[in-house]
């Protein structure tokens, strides 16, 4: 007898195992349902935001149902949206890494939004972006997704550990040689140990952070079309020359870590000075028992920094009416005020000029003034670099960077051996 | 009295190891519990105060680990239930039948316990692509509906049942699958039992797969839910993160501490007898 | 032969092995047997042995993302894969990990079975679950603890490392540390597996041998090296052959704590198929490398059932 319940307990599992996942029965004839792949990069309870966004424009949109996917990080939201795009089922919008642009068009993934764009509020929503958020949102001429969830690295400092290394608290490194000796002041070692590091400039996306340091040195990396690269450049040696200064000459700063454990170590107060996103202030607001502050980063030639963050996207391969509907969910959450309201919610910057006059940003950002530093060196900022198979492209960089801060290579050699990679790549 | 000295070190050193190797799930535990401001301590605080059981309740809130917890249940059962089926069958005409092409048949069922799916998941998912099957709780089952372990295993229990009592039983005219229903598959119990919680332990904590072939949050799994649980805290909220960790390990973790000699015994036994 | 189903057994032309019978059906020699091994055979097929020939064929072409159509290319993928470092530094890393953690997984398991054999009483049943119990754990749960462990600031193990002497090691930060975390990590996951399968053959030894052993006045050691030892060399070598099939299965750890870094000093093989196919989207390379993965094992099989098989096999008759 128990022997039966066990084959019909089995047997309903493998019938539940058949059942697709989101059965819908017979769904409303015109209602449009529309799968959303978003990923999540900065700590914080985005998913739900992104939740109760889209909850929200479900409400106000009758005939359209977009369904929110959280996919991961950036990294295997990528591969997931590859995934769904080689085999024939894409979602229908999706955001990315901005870097991924040339990717997504040699697989065909999208479709161009300018003719969305040029009607879009009267004309007037495609110049109400920053113009260094919408450098990568162009390519070939054409307006290919739009700016969504964005932001620079900044530098973060511990103002009780600058008083305590008898630094005035209120006035952070501005250049790179006042980083380089501060961080030494704020270097505390007990015999072989670091106990404190001076300064840390984030793993895991340093490849991101190495192309601020080389805009601060008055260079650049990849053309914005992603044909030529620039990397055994004399300013780029210089920068990695700085960083293998600070971190393996001096030793002021930790060689490597990962993206995510350097917020918490500025928390644990093991690091006095990061290099990390802007988005994980908030994040650093809750945790943290210290007042700290943000500025731009340290210049050399002048103050440099690129975007990141992430794009929205259309899909190509689905029917027009779809798409149609997805421009309608992607004007919508960049709007100004849903624009604010994201910023506000995640610590990302707004990607609009008008958002920062809505009232309740302005009302938010008045009792913090520090989430305004990432816009207003904006300025000083660059778009992301960005080529096509930009995913290897960042491991061969990320590698060079790795090994010269260990000692391992030299910055020219590096340099050099990342220049001759990426081209083979490139060609590819 | 060398006798006591001998145990009582024994007893040391065992106890040393256990201690070793529990300690770390007590500090998971004992994060769990704690506020996010608590955890940045220098020293080490075992026990949290004050006690935080939000976590839990902020983990599930953030992702749906109840469904997690549902397709983690479906899929290890739906592999259970097809592989005791082609298990068996096979175990069967392997133990009890002479035929042609039995040796070599069954070095394929053996040589399959050497190609994990860490070998093979780069074709099987083109395979899957191929026909439309991804993202389903099938796809995550399908490569380990064959299980040539179990055969192996199956057929050693099946060849312990003497051969006058199939005789006897044929004579009886409980001949063939019968014999299989009535008499080797009740015989066979132990066996049976032992690979169904290997086969359950080891595809609960699968991961390379799953990975691979889910999308969405529908259908993923608790192994994959938390790996995407950490990407979401960017590996920054330690507090929720092992609570996280607490919720996906507590299931299996509670059924082996209450059936704990069942679980033993059974992994105890998988290898080869002697 | 009686044939079971069917009541019936139909004449059988004595060559043949296909023939038709007189109710206009067709059977062949054995009939139904085949059948009952059908739906095992069907998915072996279709999940083990098909991926081999797969990736062997997809591995002669260049097929990625910006190769959307299957270009072929014979062995190129080879000739590019000998000449990159990268990939003899995966071998490598394979290597040590293997190194790192069979030796002393056995030497642990193998240790604490004996110990655990003793006469403990009712302790015995709690230090077996205390030893076994993360093989209950998934992996990426492990994985992501010992991250947490690992923490060079404020993590258990530095905390207590420094009380025995140690330096603060940045572990998962280091290049030269990330990979023996790693391994630490994966022998506390395992040794109970293993020591559960030594406990069992140790249970099959007889106890006259020790006792008789005893009487001529062995010592401890002496009765481990000469009796316990030399009868555990099946279960050592399936334990062994085990553990090899495992240390090249290694991801999920490094997938969790290291992501292959840093500097590429934790990337293994299977990880390194991973960012190949799913990263790159270089579906060609990861054939290449995913062919490569199932030579060494086939290698590995073969040496196993040359030398053990036969054993194996047959004993279980």
């Amino acid at each position: 007898m128990r022997q039966r319940w066990g084959v019909l307990l089995m047997a309903l599992a493998v019938f539940l195992a058949g059942a697709p996942p989101d059965a819908q029965a017979q769904a409303p004839s015109k209602l449009i349902r529309l799968t959303f792949y978003y990923p999540v990069g900065v700590a914080g309870p985005l998913a739900k935001v992104i939740g109760e966004m889209t909850d929200k424009f479900n409400k106000e949109n009758p005939g359209v149902e977009v369904v929110p996917v959280y996919s991961g990080d950036y990294d295997p939201t990528l591969q997931k949206v590859q995934t769904a795009v080689m085999a024939g089922n894409p979602p229908d919008i999706f955001i990315v890494e901005i870097s991924e642009l040339p990717t997504l068009l040699a697989m065909n993934a999208i479709i161009p939004l300018d003719d969305y764009v040029k009607k879009a509020e009267r004309g007037k929503y495609w110049e109400d972006f920053f113009p260094a958020f919408r450098e990568n949102s162009l390519l070939r001429g054409r307006i290919w997704w739009i700016p969504f969830q964005r932001s620079t690295p900044v530098f973060y400092w511990n103002k009780e550990l600058f008083k305590k290394a008898g630094l005035d608290p209120e006035k952070p490194p501005q250049t790179w040689a006042e980083l380089k000796e501060m961080a030494k002041r704020l270097t505390i070692r007990e015999g072989n140990e670091v106990k404190q590091w001076g300064v840390t400039i984030s793993g895991g996306w340093n490849d991101w952070l190495f192309e601020a340091f080389v805009r601060q040195n008055g260079s650049w990396l990849i053309n914005p079309d992603g044909t030529k690269v620039n990397f055994d450049s004399k300013e780029a040696v210089e920068a990695l020359e700085f960083w293998v200064d600070l971190m393996h000459k001096e030793k002021v700063g930790p060689p490597h870590s990962t993206w995510g454990s350097t917020p918490p170590d500025f928390v644990a107060q093991r690091t006095a000075m990061l290099y990390h996103s802007t988005g994980i202030l908030t994040f650093l607001r809750n945790s943290a028992k210290f007042d700290f502050g943000v500025a731009f980063m340290p210049k050399n030639k002048t103050f440099g920094a690129e975007v990141g963050g992430g794009n929205l996207a259309i899909s190509r391969k689905i029917p027009k009416d779809r798409q149609d509907a997805a421009w309608k969910f992607i004007e919508w959450m960049t709007s100004s005020e849903n624009a604010a309201q994201w910023s506000m919610a995640s610590g990302y910057v707004a990607t609009r000029v008008s958002a920062y006059n809505v009232p309740t940003l302005k009302e938010f950002l008045a009792k913090d003034a520090r989430y305004l530093v990432a816009r207003d060196q904006l300025q000083y900022a660059s778009g992301k670099m960005m080529a096509p198979n930009f995913q290897k492209i960042r491991e061969i960089l990320k590698r060079q960077l790795d090994d010269a801060v260990d000692g391992k290579v030299t910055p020219k050699e590096a340099m050099a051996t990342v220049q001759k990679q990426v081209e083979a790549v490139i060609k590819r | 009295m060398r006798r006591r000295l001998h145990l009582l070190a024994t007893h040391l050193a065992v106890g040393f190891f256990s201690l070793i190797t529990v300690t770390p799930y007590l500090w998971l535990l004992s994060t769990s519990l704690k506020f996010k401001t608590e955890v940045f301590t220098p020293t080490p605080q075992w026990l949290p105060w004050p006690i935080n059981f939000g976590n839990y309740a902020e983990v599930f809130d953030r992702a749906p680990f109840g469904t997690f917890l549902v397709n983690t249940v479906i899929v290890v059962t739906g592999i259970l239930a097809v592989q005791l089926v082609t298990v068996t069958l096979a175990a069967y005409v392997f133990a009890r039948r002479q035929f042609r092409g039995a040796n070599i048949l069954f070095l394929l069922f053996l040589a399959q316990m050497m190609i994990p799916i860490h070998a093979t998941f780069l074709p099987n998912f083109l395979t899957l692509r191929n026909v439309d099957l991804l993202n389903t709780r099938v796809a995550m089952m399908l490569p380990f509906f064959a299980s040539g372990y179990g055969t192996f295993l199956l057929r050693q229990a099946f060849k312990q049942v003497p051969r006058e009592l199939e005789d006897a039983a044929i004579i009886d005219g409980c001949g063939g699958l019968r014999f299989l229903w009535h008499v080797l598959i009740p015989l066979a119990r132990p066996t049976l039992v032992a690979f169904g919680l290997i086969s359950l332990v080891s595809h609960w904590n699968d991961y390379l797969w799953p990975l691979i072939v889910t999308d969405t949050p529908d259908v993923r799994t608790l192994t994959i839910g938390l790996g995407m649980f950490v990407q979401q805290e960017s590996g920054a909220d330690w507090t929720l993160l092992m609570a996280a960790t607490v919720f996906v390990t507590a299931p299996l973790l509670a059924i082996f501490l209450v059936f704990q000699r069942k679980f033993i015994e059974s992994f105890m036994f998988s290898g080869l007898k002697g | 032969m009686p044939d079971s189903t069917a009541v019936v057994t139909p004449e059988r032309p004595s060559a043949q092995a296909l023939w038709l019978t007189p109710t206009g059906r067709f059977r062949f020699r054995g009939g139904g047997i085949y059948l009952y091994l059908l739906p095992s055979l069907a998915f072996l097929a279709i999940f083990t042995y098909y991926p081999i020939a797969f990736s062997t064929y997809l591995s002669l072409f260049r097929w990625n993302v910006l190769n959307p159509d299957k270009v072929f290319v014979g062995l190129a993928n080879y000739l590019t894969l000998w000449h990159e470092p990268l990939f003899w530094l995966v071998l490598r890393n394979n290597l040590f990990y293997a190194l790192g953690t069979i030796p002393t997984t056995m030497a642990l398991a193998l240790f604490l079975a004996v110990l655990v054999n003793q006469k403990l009483g009712a302790a015995r049943s709690i230090y077996r679950v205390a030893l076994f119990y993360p093989t209950m754990i998934p992996m990426v749960a492990a994985a992501m603890l010992w991250v947490w462990i690992f923490n060079p600031g404020i993590g258990l193990f530095n905390y207590y490392a420094g009380f025995l002497g140690m330096p603060r090691i940045e572990w998962l930060y280091d290049r030269h540390w990330a990979l023996p975390a790693i391994i630490i990590m994966s022998i506390w996951k395992n040794f109970g597996y293993f020591m559960l399968i030594y406990l069992a053959a140790l249970q099959g030894i007889p106890a006259e041998l020790y006792e008789a052993a005893s009487l001529e006045g062995a010592g401890a050691w002496s009765r481990f090296r000469e009796i316990t030892f030399p009868l555990l060399a099946p279960t050592s070598l399936f334990v062994f052959v085990v553990a090899i099939i495992s240390s090249f299965q290694v991801f999920d750890q490094v997938f969790v704590m290291t992501q292959g870094g840093p500097a590429d000093q934790t990337n293994v093989l299977v990880f390194y198929i991973y960012q190949n196919a799913f990263r790159f989207w270089d579906i060609g390379m990861g054939a290449t490398l995913t062919t490569i993965f199932i030579c060494l094992l086939l290698v590995l099989i073969a040496v196993v059932f040359r030398y053990v098989g036969r054993r194996v096999y047959y004993e279980a008759e």
